[in-house]
Order: C-alpha cells, then structure tokens, then sequence
C-alpha cells in the first residue's frame, strides 16, 4: 500500500511537471469545447423551405385557405420560408438550380376549394355517425340525412388536397421538415373540420435546471471523450515511454510488484482524468455559463469511467513496446467508440444497424447516463452502467497484470 | 584467495536462448560475499543478459540462479530487497530530481538509510536539487549508484559503469565502487574495459559468445594465460653492448634483436625484476620492464582482442 501510494505520488509529480504533457492534455479537451460550443451556442437551427402557392384567384392573389395555410407554415421557428412564383415550373429535377432551395412546398391549384370540399364530407360523415350513435329518433335521422343528400356534390368524392414536398437528394434536413409540416397541416385539417380544441395533446416538459443551453447537452459528451482519449490513447503512450527509455525496468528491480506499477498508474490517471473534467466544466461555466455542472452521483460515474478507460490503455501499453505503435493502437479503438456511441450526435442519426452495435458499446451507456445525471438530473439507467463500468474496469486491471511484461524488458 | 569466503550468487548451467540465438550458454559461477566480481567480455557477449537473469530481470531458458542460498524464481521479491542495480542503460524519472528518485527507490525498498547521506557519499549533495533530466551523463550514472546504494544492498550490479564518462568521471567512479566492499557490499560489474578489470576486480570471468571462458584473479589469470614479462633494451649506439646482452643473457629464457633494441624474454616476473635493475646498474636508460595484462589474456582466450567500444578486432 505504502509503494502503490509512494508511486502514484510520483506518477503525479512527474507529470504535473511536464509543462506539454500539462498543455495538450488541457488544451485538447479546450479546443473540442470551445469549438462545439461556438459552433452550437449560437441559437436555434434553421430549415431554408420555399413555398409555391398555386391556389390563387383571377385576380392572381391567394385563396384565403392557401394563404390561411402558407401562414401556419410561416409561423413555424426552425423553419425560413421563401416564396416562389405560382408560374415558376417545378418539374424538373433540380429544383435547387431552378428556387435556390433543396425543399420546395407546392399548394395545387383548387387547394382550397378542395379543403372545402373534404371539410363538408368530413362535416357530413362525422353527423351521420353521430346521428347513428346517439339516441335519435328514426324520424329524426332520416329527416337529417335528407338534408345532408341535399347538399348533393359538395359533399365531395375527389379526396384531400394534395400537398407535395420536393426534395433534393442529399438532403440531410428533408425528414426534420417533412415532420414539422406534417404537424402543421395536422393542425390545418383539424382547424378545417371545426375542431379548434384538440381532443388530445402532447406538451414539452423541461426537466433539471432552466435554461440549458448547447453547451450544456455538449458537455458531457466533452468529458466522455477526454477520459476516454486520456485512457485509451495517451497512457498506452506514456506507459510504452517509460518501457522504452529504462524507467521501468529500473522499477522491476526493486521490490515493487507489477499490479502495484499498473495501479498506480490507473490511479494516477483517473485522478488527472476528473481533475481536467473539472477543468472544463470550470472554463464552460466561466465562458459560456453552462448550468449542467456534475454532482456526487456524477463525479462517481466519471471515476468509474476514468478507472475502466484507463485500464484499458494499460492493456493496450502492455501490449506494445513503441510509444507511436501505442497511440496508433489507442486510437484505433478510442475514435471507433467515439464516433458509434453517440457522443458528438444522436444515435437515431445513424443507420438501426449501427444502432444496434452502439449498444453494445461502454462509451454509449457512459455517455447516456453523464448526460441523465448532468442535464436531465436524473438517475434512469445509471445504476446499471456503474456496475458495467465497475466490471470493465475490473477485467481490464486483470487484462493489463496479464499482458504488461515485468521481465524481459528488451 | 576467496574460496573461504561464503558465495552469495550461484549459477549452475545457466542458459538463455532467443529463438534461435544462444545469448547466455550454460553458465556456472559463484559470486562470493565481499568481492568485487567483474564480467568482462566484447559487446554482444551476454554480459547484460547474464546479469538480468541474476537480477530476475530476465527467465533463464534453463539452469539455475541461487542468491544467498535461496532459489531466485521462488524468492524473487524477497531477494530483490537484497540488491541494488545500476543498469547499462539507466533511466529514470528525469521531471524528478535527484534526491526524489534516490528517495523514491528507498521507499521502494522500504530502506532507512539517510538520503542525504547517501547524496553525499557520491558527491550529490550540490545536485540534490537538480532535475535528473539536466544532469550529465557522469552525474546520471552517479544518481544512478545512489539510487543502488539507498537500498544499503547485499550485492550491487553495476553495468557498464563508466561507459561514455570522462577520464576524471572514470576514475572518481572507480573510487566509490573500490570502497564498497568494505561497507559490506559485494560488487557485480560487466565492461569491456580492461584497465577497469585490472583496477577494480578481485576475480573475473571472460565472457566470449555466452561462454565462460575463464574465471580467476586478475594475476592468476595473466600467469595463466598472459604469457611472459619481457625487457626492451633500446640501443641509441655508445651503450655497453655486449655487457647488456650478457646481463640479459644470464637471466632470460632468450634474448633476440628487434629493431635496433635487445629483447629479454623471462617466464618469470622475479627474474624479469631482476634482471631489470641489473641493466639499470650497467647505466643504461632506455630500458622497458613489460608486464602482459587482461588484453593479452583476451587475445590469448578470445583470438581477438577488444577495441575500446568493446568491439573484437
């Protein structure tokens, strides 16, 4: 115990004097916070769509319900809506060389007497039924279907209006506007059919603290990828340094045990780890005013993390002799886990194969459960991935006793 | 000279193979308590890797490592505590100075000996502040000693002690490690200096190819192997010359002309001494008294001898 403690304290002492291991490890994790921060902080995302109305009267303005419906879509804040001719001809292919825009709103000609159309079908089905449910006399319902027969063809048989929205085929935000339209022409429809209260609704609520920002969402997913960086791509580095210039095998003739050297290593580390994590949440919170600082329950996951991590580079660092080899083999595995768990974007952006195999990696759990605990302030699914963090961690220790040579040192 | 002495190292048949290559090829010697025990041999010889496989820094393929009569593999931490090591190519933590990393191998060892003490001992105390990374080679190699020596070790490997220091670094080297048997240290060094073997050494093994080819003191060894003592008379003209060449006549095995000199051939150092102060008395000055060393022993064993990088030639 009194070694472990003896080397950890000079691990730490060591590296805290290396003035560019000091600088890159903080400035790393900085720069990737700085940069995300300025890219996202800037508010909300916008979708460029272009409008063209083709339901306009003899005197070429708009029906009132086109002009009704163009206005719901105006009124929508992620998207800027352009206008585009009613004679403009949208029927070749690259609409982008002809609006200027990758997404292309087209109203029919007739929109709106169509919508009156369907509006009084809809009207006169939904009295026929409830004529039919409730307790109507026979006199009754036959004396009020006789008058909807009576409005004849207006009851309409030519369907709904048939909006289209043209895309191009590379574009990323189609799916994104294609949603927000969909719920505004659900809203549209309902006004249509008389129905201005919603039978059902959904609201947002904001949970954990007020005024999260992207710096907030970001944050957890910075301090994911330094630990993970730290331990999978700098200690195999620093470990296959120390094998290469003797220091180690200075170390292996003294009495001090190989489990002892990879301990105080994983400790040394982890310590650093949370200590440049609290770094960069002192820097978000002084430059960008970030809310979702780490609590006990958090710090705690972080050690964890920490500790699995960098087993994982004293696994890697006993494998390898060369400090470059080191690093190429770290990163190998830390960017892979990175970019498939979900750090810097949301998995349902990735195909449902790539999906499914980011589940099955520690870096998704990490991150989500940082993420439930920093932002969300909630605990769903954290017990279960400290105790998968606390078991890599432990098969890594066993992993790096078994792999790290303390003989045979050239 | 030294057989009464209890051996603390014992190896019996020591053999160490990389792949296809014999690094250490069956090695049996012992080390006893109190010497200074030198490994001579050429680069490549498997000195450093005999010395690891005593150490436990190395698995030997076969044969046996006995440290103070306990079996090394099965009592290697314990024994470890027992000795201190200077490797050839140390290195420590260089962002740590000097009195840190002598501490910190101390505490490694659990010793109580006193740091500054120690420090001192190598003439460390003014560089007791430095960071190891900004010292010399020569006060590396000595930071590397006191770091060996914390431990107050039963035996002290010393690797290559002196190689690439200065003339002055040498020699103070030598005078520290000259000193340590007698504070109870027995003393294993490898090198391929010659000089360092005859200044230091109480025995020596000649290490060729993995092979040990000779183990005994320096001067049993040259009687054995060394050939004989030689006396140049060197004739500048107006000497007494056939006075010379009979002196040399009546005590040399043979007498031959070289080069505008008398070369007197003697088995025996005595006879040699004699027969120089004899020639000395005629009133001749140009006389050489040559004694052979540990290069004539090596060429005598080895078939070569060694350049100073520790290369054959």
């Amino acid at each position: 115990m009194r070694r472990l403690y003896r080397l950890t304290v000079t691990l730490l002492r060591d590296w805290t004097r290396n003035r560019e291991a000091v600088f890159f490890a903080l400035l790393f994790p900085l720069i990737l916070l700085v940069i995300f921060s300025l890219v996202f902080a800037g508010g909300s995302t916008e979708f460029d769509v272009a409008v063209q109305n083709n339901d306009i009267d003899t005197e070429g303005e708009p029906t009132a319900l086109s002009a009704e419906l163009v206005d719901a879509v105006e009124e929508v804040d992620p998207l800027a809506v352009h206008h585009v001719d009613a004679n403009v001809s949208l029927e070749r292919e690259d609409i982008e060389e002809v609006t200027g825009y990758k997404r292309v709103l087209v109203v029919p000609a007739g929109f709106g007497q169509r919508v009156r159309n369907e509006s009084g079908r809809v009207r006169a089905t939904v009295i026929r039924g409830t004529l039919a449910r409730f307790n109507v006399s026979e006199a009754q319902q036959a004396e009020a279907i006789a008058g909807l027969d009576a409005l004849g063809p207006e009851n309409g048989t030519a369907g709904p209006a048939r909006l289209r929205l043209l895309t191009v085929p590379d574009d990323e935000g189609s799916g994104a506007v294609g949603s927000i339209l969909d719920s505004v022409v659900a809203t549209f429809n309902n006004r249509a059919i008389g129905i201005e209260e919603p039978t059902a609704t959904v609201t947002t609520e904001e949970r954990g603290d007020a005024a999260l920002g992207a710096v907030d969402y970001f944050l957890p997913a910075f301090i994911v990828a330094m630990v993970l960086i730290n331990g999978v791509m700098t200690v195999p580095s620093a470990v296959a340094d120390f094998k290469r210039d003797g220091t180690l095998k200075r170390l292996a003739a003294t009495p001090l045990r190989k489990r002892e050297w990879i301990l105080a290593n994983v400790i040394q580390q982890s310590i650093l780890a949370v200590a440049i994590a609290l770094v960069m949440v002192a820097v978000a919170w002084l430059l960008f005013g970030v809310t979702a600082v780490p609590g006990p329950l958090a710090l705690c996951l972080l050690v964890l993390g920490a500790v699995a991590f960098t087993a994982l580079g004293m696994v890697v660092g006993g494998t390898i002799r060369d400090p470059g080899s080191a690093v190429s083999l770290g990163g190998a595995i830390a960017l892979p886990l990175l970019f498939i768990s979900g750090v810097f974007w949301e998995l349902d952006l990735m195909p449902p194969t790539l999906q499914r195999v980011a589940e099955f990696s520690p870096v998704t759990h990490f991150h989500r459960s940082l993420r439930e605990l920093m932002i969300l302030d909630s605990t769903t699914g954290v017990a279960a991935t400290a105790a998968m963090l606390a078991a890599l961690a432990v098969v890594f220790l066993a992993g790096a006793v078994a792999v790290t040579d303390w003989q045979e040192f050239d | 000279m030294t057989s009464d002495r209890s051996a603390v190292v014992q190896t019996r048949d020591l053999r160490k193979e990389y792949g296809s290559t014999v690094a250490v090829d069956d090695v049996s010697l012992e080390i006893y308590d109190g010497e200074i025990f030198a490994l001579l041999g050429p680069n490549g010889a498997g000195k450093t890797t005999a010395v690891e496989l005593i150490q436990g820094l190395r698995e030997p393929t076969s044969g046996e490592v006995t440290l103070f009569g306990q079996d090394l593999q099965n009592h290697l931490r314990a024994l470890k505590d027992r000795l201190g090591v200077v490797p050839q190519s140390f290195h420590t933590f260089e962002r740590l100075t000097v009195r840190e990393n002598v501490a910190l191998i101390g505490d490694l060892h659990s010793a109580s000996s006193d740091v500054c003490e120690v420090l001192a001992e190598l003439d460390l105390t003014e560089w007791a502040g430095e960071r190891f990374g900004s010292l010399s080679g020569g006060y590396k190699r000595r930071t590397g000693i006191a770091m060996a020596l914390v431990s107050e070790p039963d035996i002290l490997f010393l690797d290559e002690p002196t190689a690439g220091l200065d003339p002055a670094a040498r020699r103070a080297t030598w005078e520290h490690i000259e000193g340590l048997p007698e504070l109870g240290t027995t003393v294993v060094l490898t090198t391929h200096y010659m000089d360092e073997v005859e200044y230091l050494a109480d025995r020596v093994a000649l290490l060729v190819d993995g092979h040990v080819e000779a183990v005994d003191s320096v001067p049993a060894l040259v009687d054995a192997y060394a050939g004989e003592v030689t006396v140049v008379v060197h004739l500048a003209g107006g000497e007494p010359e056939a006075e010379l060449e009979s002196t040399l006549e009546s005590r040399a095995q043979a007498v031959h002309r070289r080069e505008g000199a008398l070369v007197g051939v003697f088995d025996d150092r005595q006879r040699a001494q004699e027969a120089y102060s004899a020639l000395q008395d005629i009133g001749t000055h140009s006389i050489d008294l040559v004694s052979p060393g540990m290069e004539d022993v090596f060429l005598e064993l080895a078939g070569a001898s060694l350049a100073p990088g520790g290369e054959l030639r």
